[in-house]
């Protein structure tokens, strides 16, 4: 029996009265990358944002239906703050933040009061930076700005970021959209290879790239979720809906 | 195959056209300034020494020096913006960061705007209805820099509230993502990355509250006083109102006193803003995205 890590329950999202995402319904495996694919506008972004429940921050999002994180309703979350420590977010466009490449890693930690010793801190900053594939390129330069790395370290710097509350789960935006095609390479293998620690959901824009990575495939459209299913046999040609075997096949999007 | 055709010459020629216009432009701008500094160091430049600077006026304040003036102006100064500027950066945090995007928070904008442009003569006799006479500080520096500060605290807020706003956004939903409080993510992220913004601000400000001399004159600022003030709710002689005096009031007064008091207040705001200017700097130089 697979460990249901997320459940989403009739979600709905709507952006002052117009939805955005309706009716969604899905489950998010432990230790599995969750592939969403759909082009712009079906809603995928808005997801992210129900699930860390950054709705708060946005006085015009509304969500309806429940998710469950661990099998508690992130709205009996008391402390919000505590759900999103244990989810590492990653934006389509790097965010270095004007700090020192250190900084920007122990940023989260410091904040959360989890920083302890300098020498902790220290090899927490490696670590991450060393499983973002960042380190070697950056070692000698730990005190120079993060936010004047070319912008596929940027990219990479915003995951060691991400990683370093050690996230039981790990969301990526489209990331990969102002990354040189080396770097998403060496990201994608990142997450291969996180995958056995944290579960992953994997937003792209990018067909070919949940195919490479994702373990099972949601298709997106236009606020809907079209369809759920192993990324196996959705690019074989197994998909239910014929929308998604088109848009897997490049007819549209 | 690379020769300029028709349309890139034309392009070209208004390119330099446009260029000239700007230039000319900018040293029509500067002619005034050069000719008022020109002036007061010519005029005012035999008049400044030690003494001038560092004793009391004699004689009707025909003779001696302004520095009962020169003090009470920076005491104006450093105090009104002691409460101006905490004041006015809190509320533009508020506006900017915690402030529900409604209507009240837009008529709350626009009244702060409309405020910077009421006269300071009106600041003045709001300054002694409620300081002076209210709060019963009487004429003192306290009163005196209270007035200056609500005169320059619509500023503060306004440039405050641009410079919070114009940290990206995508810096705050970073840390925000990262579990931080609105707290955390001003202080860490949004408060250093805005520090330069207020400070221009601020600067401008440092001239305007030691050159006002309106706010001054009926809240805390003395045409002559014989000693210097010894705490905040004195009296004080300030170096605009000094000016004023000189330059109107007194009688049988050398040409070159005015001359030379303005010198002086121009100095002591230029002093001020380079100090600031040198701050900005500084953190510039650490922050950049």
């Amino acid at each position: 029996m697979v460990n249901h890590k997320i459940e989403v329950r009739n979600l709905a999202i709507a952006y002052g009265g117009k939805q955005a995402l309706g009716n969604v319904t899905l489950e998010v495996y432990e230790n599995e990358i969750f592939g969403i694919i759909g082009p712009a506008n079906s809603g995928k972004t808005s997801f992210l944002n129900a699930v860390n429940r950054m709705d708060m921050m946005r006085p015009n999002m509304d969500v309806t239906g429940t998710i469950r994180i661990n099998g508690l309703d992130t709205r009996s979350w008391r402390n919000v703050y505590d759900l999103r420590r244990k989810i590492g977010v990653v934006f389509p466009l790097p965010v270095g933040l004007p700090l020192t490449v250190y900084d920007n890693v122990a940023l989260a930690p410091r904040m959360a009061g989890t920083a302890g010793s300098k020498n902790n801190l220290d090899e927490l900053v490696e670590r991450c930076l060393r499983r973002a594939a960042l380190w070697d390129e950056v070692k000698d330069r730990l005190n120079h700005l993060g936010s004047l790395l070319s912008g596929g370290q940027q990219q990479r710097l915003t995951i060691a970021r991400a990683l370093s509350q050690s996230p039981e789960i790990l969301m990526l935006d489209e990331f990969s959209i102002a990354v040189d095609p080396v770097t998403t390479m060496r990201i994608e293998d990142v997450l291969k290879e996180l995958k056995s620690e944290m579960t992953i959901i994997l937003v792209t824009n990018l067909v070919q790239q949940a195919n490479r990575l994702a373990d099972r495939t949601a298709f997106f459209l236009n606020g809907e979720c079209v369809e759920i299913g192993d990324t196996e046999s959705l690019f074989n040609g197994d998909a239910k809906d014929a929308r998604t075997n088109d848009y897997i096949g490049g007819k549209f999007g | 195959m690379f020769e300029a055709t028709g349309i890139n010459q034309q392009n070209d020629q208004t390119q330099k056209r446009f260029k000239m216009l700007f230039g000319v432009m900018m040293v029509i701008l500067i002619i005034p300034v050069i000719i008022i500094i020109g002036t007061l160091i010519y005029k005012g430049g035999p008049s400044i020494s030690w003494s001038f600077i560092f004793d009391h006026p004699t004689n009707g304040m025909t003779q001696g020096g302004i520095f009962p003036a020169l003090f009470g102006t920076v005491w104006l100064v450093v105090v009104s913006l002691l409460a101006s500027v905490p004041l006015g950066v809190a509320a533009a945090i508020y506006l900017s960061e915690y402030a529900p995007d409604n209507l009240l928070t837009r008529l709350i904008n626009l009244a702060t705007i409309n405020l910077a442009g009421v006269p300071s003569i009106v600041h003045a006799l709001f300054g002694v209805g409620a300081f002076v006479v209210f709060f019963r500080f009487g004429t003192s520096i306290l009163a005196a820099s209270l007035t200056l500060a609500i005169m320059t605290l619509p500023v503060v807020i306004v440039s405050s509230w641009e410079a919070l706003q114009s940290v990206p956004r995508s810096f705050r939903e970073a840390c925000w993502n990262m579990g931080a409080t609105r707290w955390q993510t001003i202080w860490n992220v949004v408060l250093p990355n805005a520090y330069t913004g207020i400070l221009t601000g601020v600067i401008l400000q440092v001239s305007r509250a030691a050159g006002e001399t309106a706010p001054i004159m009926f809240t805390g600022a003395a045409m002559f006083l014989p000693f210097l003030p010894n705490s905040v709710f004195d009296q004080t002689m300030a170096l605009a109102l000094h000016l004023f005096v000189v330059a109107t009031q007194v009688p049988d007064v050398p040409e070159s006193l005015p001359f030379g008091v303005a010198l002086v207040l121009v100095g002591i705001v230029l002093i001020m803003n380079f100090f600031a200017i040198w701050i900005r700097m500084r953190l510039r130089g650490k922050k950049k995205w």
